[in-house]
């Protein structure tokens, strides 16, 4: 299941064909839901990502028409004028984008009309399919009225009148009606009956101007595609010659026989129109793409448009070269990264804990905020004073033989690699206790002092477990040098 | 060698749990720790409020602690909002504790809910006779140091120490040094401590999980926040002088300072009011003269001798106790009820005394129920009197705000309830703090906890899809059942008013509600009671209300004038009504347990009632006392007592103790008796079980008892499973206690609305729905029963209905209950003033209403959906079409002066005519209830096809007969003490059906027992001896689909396309836009649901 956090809880807003079959709706508390099935599995829900795969739809059914409307959270609205003949007809586009969308793991309710109201209606309400011309008002009258996409309260009472389908409330007269239901009522019956146009609001902007090609057999070779870019990168200087401009943004929209859908975005500095310095661009961004285009079975379909145009001039403005020092180094960080992979690329970042080994760590270079160093907190209490911690620890500590007394004692004196030393000031205790949510049982707290020895030597050193508390005989560690 | 003076050291900053979400022990812990590690004393400091004191002046009082010596000092920790280092303050004597109090009252008045904003200056102002003791900042650096120089300069010196903490962060020695020159410097003394935030080393988790809860950071998130180690605990005296070894004199000033601190809580005791008393007469005579003169009253005929003599021993007790003003000013509020006709009952030990029934603060004759006064108020034990009143709800608002008036805001309060942590809030909070996601903490905050929140077993774990043995959920189990019972934060309790002679605020801290204009102090009930400060709880009760209106109802339409003392007693016919559990509506002996207990017990006199009321807890049903009860009273099982060895005491002991409940204790105040009687418990011990009872969660420390009672009573020759159950109910008790005392004033609100609904049901009907919402049963099964009981219901028409309910002359005499416009869902009580102000005459037309009554549209478009324009000629639908041509509001001031119709004529339109099923639909959605018939009377045909029996002839199948029966989901409950049983209540167009659900059968149908509006049961006929039938369910499918048939004719688009059969795509699944799973559509009301 999928859940949101709605008002005060925690509501399901969609689930899978398992969840609906277990009774599981949306519009359910989360609690309601655990209670008649406890072992429920659920993901929060992503608005964004929903749209983000809504347009990633759209992206792939321009390839019926570069006019393609998003409606809602879970629609798209096609403009398919002239563009039916290319799949033998609407029944043929119908069955492609039904089969294609499917394909992909989704559930399609798909249906053509005059206009695109109609459409959506007698698609999400209705049984869909390909309503003839002229036929869209008789084609929505058995649906509910519900497909008018009104609010809830007028939707009630009309429901409550007994006008619960469309065909209700054509059939009566439309005063007595817009002068209860107000005037947009009338609006939305005539839209859906499609007495009055209703534009499709393409998501973007068409482009300026477009280079396509169809194939019969979808082709994968580099090389073929290679001749195609050329021939469209030609088709498209020609096209922008005669209206005097150059390109300054370009899309190429590689369709997969499969449905999947690929966008490459070129900027460039000036307006460009020479096919062969449009190629170029396109070769280094596809041969630096994360991820390699994919042919699969082969490409049926490429489209290289103009999105931007400016008139085209020979001047070239230079760019100034940044002397950030903060972006030259995270642009080493990135090339860097590139050719040795991201996680091979790494800087020390502070650990906000008060157990010393864990207190800095390695993290990728190039993760956000890894900048940020903070030891600030282990500094010394005034500024005069020595450091609290060596800038390197022994890792492991090794251990050490110590004269101390009990319990809390510092050190008197002590052998680290076979060499005594003897204690001449100490410092201490620093006390810090395991992380008892991390370590298993059993580790001990530790009582850390700075000692100096009779040749002003500094040492960091512990004693591994509180006497008599946590164990009868502590051990020694030294865990750093100070310089 | 020890000399005495080594272990002579106080701990001054301890901190309690009640510095919410700081310190990890309870005030009982850190006193019994303290005592344990032999420490001369500790002075509780919690951060800017006194709320936990009382709790470690009770612990030290009345446990163990008291024998090793220890004192405690009362004091607060001041948290400035000004930057000032944290100040402990510790009053020298009552005066000085008082000024604290206002102080934080001050703070806490000055903030929102919970916070208080102190300044230094507010402090310097009010620190006359406070002992005070400046605590340094973590990071004692040349700022700081400047800081507290200044500070110590500004601060009165003569009661002000320096304190010398520890840090174990590797620069204590330096530290001392630098506070000691500091104190030397100012010559302030230096005094040491631990600061402890809980009591041992071990709660140092649970110290960090409290902090991850304030800061909102999960522990992996929160870093340094948290402190490094686990030293913040209370340490023995010679741990303390080592540690302070360098500087010795910091400890002896612990001692120096403690010995200031003079002040006990014991000196706050009976400060009660004065004004009831007039002026020239002592308490005491007044209390005298009111008794007798409300004796003549309740006795007209000659006060009985009995009655006289009872009188006289209470009023004696009374004098001996100085409880007149207590008496007198309970009475002073009663009176006052009573002036402004607001109904109210006393309750409680002292509210059933002859005096309280003679002043009348409660209707019931004690004589009647022979409830002894001194068991209750004994002079031993000094307890505090406790009386509850109940009023009316609606009303209550009215008597607190005359408390107000009477005794001022400075005198008046109330108390505080102490919200702690529950196994839900505990769970939750410990696993977000632990990290554990949204998902699995949800998962398991929703586990069944045991009985006494002890953490849920490991199958309800697994149940919920979790593995016990992952060590992140065990710890975050174990932390959260450690976090139980913490306190959270306070809140204001529902009626405890304290009202003290003196200023309230310097007896306790005062602070805002989160509501407007409210406040309350910073003790709970528990609090005030162990201190002996005069307390009353003024309750809201909804049936009083119901009651009160029945009266006026019955006097409005003709009848006589009742009171609650003065309705006729012992009517049979009442008691015959309830043995056939005919009970919807009546107070507490409505539910479903209640009606399976009255046929088996047959209540036949008012005392049965007050048995009646207590039984069915879980007091009785865990000592497992109920079936013997009722094998007595059935005469099937002799009665008999429980005897000590002839050499311990007179073998009838406990006849008098359980004469009246035949041998079988059943009330909390006889299984206290027992202890006293039987285990020979001292009346001190018995104060220390009663209190143990009251706060039996929090620490646990009942189990003590145990042994004590059970072994006094086997050793005296009691039989040891008696006993045993006996303690158990008190266990049972300690939760949900329910006294004889309270019973009987409950029994006597049973008796008066069983009585209206024997006598007159229409009336009942019409009070109990203008009181909504209380009780059991929504507004539709309290118009079916008055349907049942031969009332006839008129549904609510704009001709004839008020905001209330109300009742209309029937042709044949009898009452009708009219439906008000209350029950219409939305519906504004201003619109119905308006409707019944402008109507002087017949409504004609939905513009006239509009007009006349001035009423916005929303408002007659939810007149037309609950269809009342039937008056004019207008079925919901012409209503509705009619209302929604009306213009939307603000009518054109021309037109209106003109007096003109605004609309021209229009054309008739033929609307479909709405059927009957989608009438009874809608009257469900807009009324949530129907009178033109009930939703399964529609499905009866598709189900009688099946071989679905109606409610109705269930009720007299045989035992053990097979059944299928559909119905309507009113109640589910899975009480606690029936082991996982969810019991349902269905109800079809006949009646109701009761359906007991097994663990088993719950576990196979989950989905259906607890999520179907419209439930089929399939299971066996199970019939008691009282002829009350049983439906045992084997089977169970939710049937909520077919509620949609009422509204809709298959409206719901086809799933299976035409065009889709050539090409077969995935496509099952994908719901057509509209249709929502039928729970979701709301045309029944919710059904109650209990846990």
């Amino acid at each position: 299941m999928v859940v949101a956090r709605q008002g005060g809880g925690v509501v399901l807003v969609a689930g899978d064909e398992h969840a609906h079959a277990l009774g599981l709706m949306p519009g359910m508390t989360l609690a309601t839901a655990r209670a008649l099935h406890p072992a429920l599995h659920v993901h929060e829900a992503d608005p964004d990502a929903d749209r983000a795969l809504l347009h990633k739809l759209a992206d792939a059914a321009e390839r019926y028409t570069p006019l393609v409307g998003v409606a809602g959270e879970d629609t798209l609205l096609l403009d398919i004028t002239g563009a039916a003949h290319l799949y033998g007809g609407e029944e043929g586009l119908l069955a492609d984008a039904r089969q294609r969308i499917a394909a992909r793991g989704f559930h399609v309710r798909a249906a053509i009309a005059g206009n695109p109201v109609t459409a959506r209606a007698v698609a999400l309400f209705g049984t869909g399919g390909n309503i003839a011309p002229g036929c869209d008002a008789e084609a929505v009258q058995s649906l509910p009225v519900a497909a008018l996409g009104l609010d809830a309260a007028r939707r009630a009472s009309l429901e409550r009148l007994g006008l619960k389908r469309i065909g209700d409330c054509t059939a009566r007269a439309r005063a007595p009606l817009a002068e209860r239901f107000g005037k947009d009522f009338i609006d939305r019956l005539d839209a859906i009956t499609g007495r009055i146009e209703t534009p499709i609001s393409p998501r973007r902007g068409l482009p300026a101007c477009i280079a396509e090609r169809r194939f019969a057999e979808p082709i994968g070779h580099e090389e073929d595609i290679r001749r195609s870019l050329l021939t469209l990168a030609a088709d498209l200087k020609r096209i922008l010659e005669k209206r005097g401009e150059g390109a300054r943004a370009l899309e190429l929209t590689f369709f997969r026989a499969d449905g999947a859908t690929r966008i490459i975005h070129v900027e460039t500095g000036r307006p460009l129109r020479d096919p062969q310095t449009l190629l170029r661009l396109f070769r280094e961004k596809l041969d630096g793409l994360a991820d390699p285009l994919d042919p699969g079975f082969g490409f049926d379909a490429i489209r290289l448009s103009a999105r931007r145009v400016e008139t085209f001039a020979e001047a070239m403005t230079s760019l100034d070269a940044s002397e950030d020092f903060e972006a030259e180094i995270a642009t080493l960080i990135d090339r860097l990264a590139a050719r040795f992979g991201a996680r091979r690329v790494q800087r020390l970042a502070s650990t906000d804990t008060h157990s010393p080994e864990r207190a800095s760590r390695l993290v990728p270079a190039q993760s956000v905020g890894a900048l940020a160093l903070d030891f600030s907190a282990f500094a010394p209490v005034e500024t005069e004073a020595p450091p609290t911690r060596p800038i390197r620890l022994i890792e492991p500590a090794e251990r050490i033989e110590v004269l101390a007394e009990v319990p809390d004692g510092p050190p008197i004196r002590f052998r680290w690699r076979r060499v005594l030393h003897a204690v001449i000031r100490a410092d201490g205790p620093e006390r810090i206790a395991p992380e008892w949510w991390r370590t298993p049982e059993g580790t001990a707290t530790r009582d850390y002092y700075r000692v100096e020895d009779e040749n002003g030597r500094r040492f960091w050193l512990y004693r591994d477990g509180l006497y008599d508390r946590e164990t009868g005989t502590p051990r020694w560690f030294l865990h750093g040098l100070f310089a | 060698m020890v000399c005495l003076r080594d272990i002579m050291v106080a701990e001054l900053a301890v901190t309690t749990n009640f510095s919410f979400l700081h310190g990890a022990s309870h005030p009982e812990e850190m006193v019994a720790h303290a005592a344990a590690l032999g420490l001369t004393g500790i002075g509780i400091a919690d951060v800017n409020t006194l709320a936990g004191v009382v709790r470690a002046h009770v612990a030290l009082r009345e446990t163990a602690a008291k024998e090793s010596g220890l004192k405690i000092a009362i004091g607060a920790r001041l948290v400035f909002a000004d930057g000032t280092p944290d100040i402990l303050a510790f009053p020298s004597d009552r005066d000085a504790y008082g000024r604290l109090s206002r102080l934080l009252t001050l703070g806490k008045r000055r903030a929102e809910k919970g916070a208080c904003i102190l300044s230094i200056d507010d402090l310097i102002a009010a620190c006359d006779g406070l002992n005070l003791i400046l605590t340094p900042p973590r990071r004692l650096t040349l700022k700081a140091e400047k800081q507290l120089d200044a500070l110590l300069a500004k601060l009165p010196s003569e009661r002000l120490w320096l304190g010398a903490n520890l840090l174990y962060d590797g620069y204590d020695r330096q530290r001392l040094a630098r506070l000691r020159a500091l104190s030397e410097r100012h010559s302030i003394p230096g005094l040491a401590t631990l600061e402890p935030l809980y009591h041992a080393p071990e709660r140092r988790p649970l110290q960090d999980i409290l902090t991850c809860i304030r800061e909102h950071k999960t522990i992996h998130t929160i870093g340094r926040i948290l402190g490094a180690h686990a030293e913040r605990h209370l340490k023995e005296p010679q741990e303390m002088r080592r540690l302070f070894r360098h500087w010795p004199e910091a400890i002896d000033e612990t001692l120096r300072f403690f010995a200031q601190c003079r002040f006990s809580l014991d000196e706050l005791r009976y400060e009660y009011p004065d004004e009831p008393v007039p002026y020239g007469k002592t308490p005491q005579a007044h209390l005298e003269e009111l008794t007798w003169i409300g004796a003549s009253a309740r006795y007209p005929m000659g006060i009985p001798e009995t009655v006289r003599n009872t009188i006289d021993k209470e009023l004696a007790l009374i004098a001996e106790l100085d409880y007149a003003r207590y008496f007198l000013t309970v009475n002073d509020i009663v009176a006052y009820a009573r002036s402004r006709a607001i109904l109210c009952q006393g309750r409680g030990s002292a509210a059933n005394s002859v005096v309280c029934y003679c002043l009348g603060i409660t209707a019931v004759d004690p004589t009647e129920v022979d409830l002894l006064f001194e068991r209750f108020v004994s002079a031993e034990r000094r307890e505090p009197p406790d009386i509850d009143v109940d009023f009316e709800h609606e009303r209550r608002e009215e008597v607190i705000q005359w408390i107000y008036q009477r005794y001022g805001r400075e005198r008046a309060g109330i108390a505080a309830t102490v919200i702690s942590y529950r196994p839900r809030s505990a769970m939750r909070e410990v696993g977000k703090a632990l990290g554990l996601s949204e998902d699995v903490t949800t998962a398991l905050a929703n586990t069944v906890w045991g009985s006494w929140g002890s953490a849920p077993a490991e199958n309800h774990i697994r149940e919920a899809g979790l593995d016990p043995t992952n060590p992140e959920i065990a710890r975050a189990i174990h932390w959260a059942e450690e976090l139980l019972g913490f306190p959270r934060h306070l809140s204001q309790h529902v009626g405890g008013f304290v009202l003290t002679r003196g200023r309230l605020d310097e007896v306790v801290p005062v602070g805002n509600a989160a509501m407007d204009d409210r406040t309350f102090i910073e003790w709970d009930k528990d609090d005030i009671d162990a201190l002996g400060i005069m307390k009353i709880d003024v309750l809201a009760l909804g049936m009083l209300t119901c009651i009160r209106k029945c009266f006026d109802l019955i006097t409005h339409h003709g009848g006589l004038k009742y009171s609650l003392a003065t309705l006729p007693r012992e009517d049979q016919a009442v008691y015959q009504m309830l043995q056939k559990a005919d009970s919807i509506g009546v107070f507490q002996v409505e539910s479903r347990a209640q009606m399976n207990m009255l046929p088996r017990l047959k209540p036949e006199k008012f005392y049965d009632l007050v048995i009646e009321v207590a039984i069915v807890r879980p007091g009785p049903i865990q000592g497992d006392m109920v079936h013997p009860y009722l094998r007595r009273r059935q005469n099937k099982e002799r009665v008999s007592f429980p005897k000590p060895a002839p050499q311990f005491g007179p073998p009838d002991e406990l006849e008098r103790v359980l004469g009246k409940t035949l041998g079988v204790p059943l009330f909390q105040e006889q299984a206290m008796r027992i202890a006293i009687e039987a285990a020979k418990f001292t009346p001190g011990e018995a104060n220390q079980l009663r209190r143990a009872m009251a706060t039996f969660r929090r620490v646990g420390t009942i189990h003590l008892f145990q042994q004590k009672m059970v072994e006094g009573m086997v050793r005296r020759g009691y039989d040891a499973q008696f006993a045993a159950q006996c303690f158990k109910q008190i266990e049972g008790f300690g939760e949900y206690g329910f006294p004889e005392s309270h019973a009987a004033s409950f029994a006597l609100l049973v008796y008066a609305s069983a009585w209206l609904k024997c006598h007159h049901p229409a009336v009942f009907a019409a009070a109990l729905l203008n009181s909504q919402p209380m009780g059991f049963y929504a507004p539709a099964q309290i118009v079916r029963d008055a349907v049942e009981h031969d009332v006839e219901a008129r549904p609510p028409d704009i001709n004839a209905s008020r905001w209330d309910n109300t009742l209309e002359e029937g042709p044949d005499g009898r009452l009708a209950l009219r439906l008000g416009f209350r029950q219409i869902d939305g519906f504004r009580q201003t619109w119905a003033q308006q409707i019944e102000d402008a109507r002087r005459d017949f409504y004609d037309s939905a513009e006239d209403l509009k007009r006349r009554a001035n009423l916005p549209k929303t408002a007659l478009v939810k007149l037309a959906e609950a269809d009342a324009f039937r008056s004019v000629g207008m079925d919901r639908r012409a209503a509705a079409w009619a209302v929604r041509r009306l213009p939307d509001d603000e009518a054109l001031p021309l037109f209106e002066a003109a007096d003109a119709r605004e609309l021209a004529p229009e054309p008739r339109v033929d609307l479909p005519v709405m059927p009957l099923p989608e009438h009874v639909a809608i009257d469900y959605q807009t009324l949530h209830l129907s009178l033109k018939g009930h939703p399964m009377g529609f499905l009866r045909a598709l189900y009688a096809a099946h071989g679905v029996m109606s409610c109705a002839d269930a009720r007299t199948l045989a035992d053990g007969r097979r059944i299928k029966i559909v119905g309507v989901v009113l109640v589910r409950q899975k009480p606690g003490s029936a082991k996982g049983v969810v019991f349902a209540t269905l109800e079809d167009e006949t009646g109701i059906a009761n359906i007991v659900v097994w663990p088993a059968i719950t576990e196979r149908f989950r989905k259906e027992v607890l999520g179907a509006r419209l439930l089929l049961v399939e299971g066996r006929a199970q019939r008691s001896t009282e002829g009350i039938v049983h439906i045992v369910a084997e089977r169970l499918v939710d049937r909520s689909v077919d509620l949609l048939r009422l509204t809709r004719e298959n409206l719901a688009p086809p799933l299976a396309r035409a065009d889709e059969v050539k090409r077969p795509v995935r496509e099952a699944g994908a719901p057509a836009r509209g249709v929502r799973h039928p729970r979701n559509v709301r045309i029944l009301p919710k059904s109650r649901d209990f846990h």
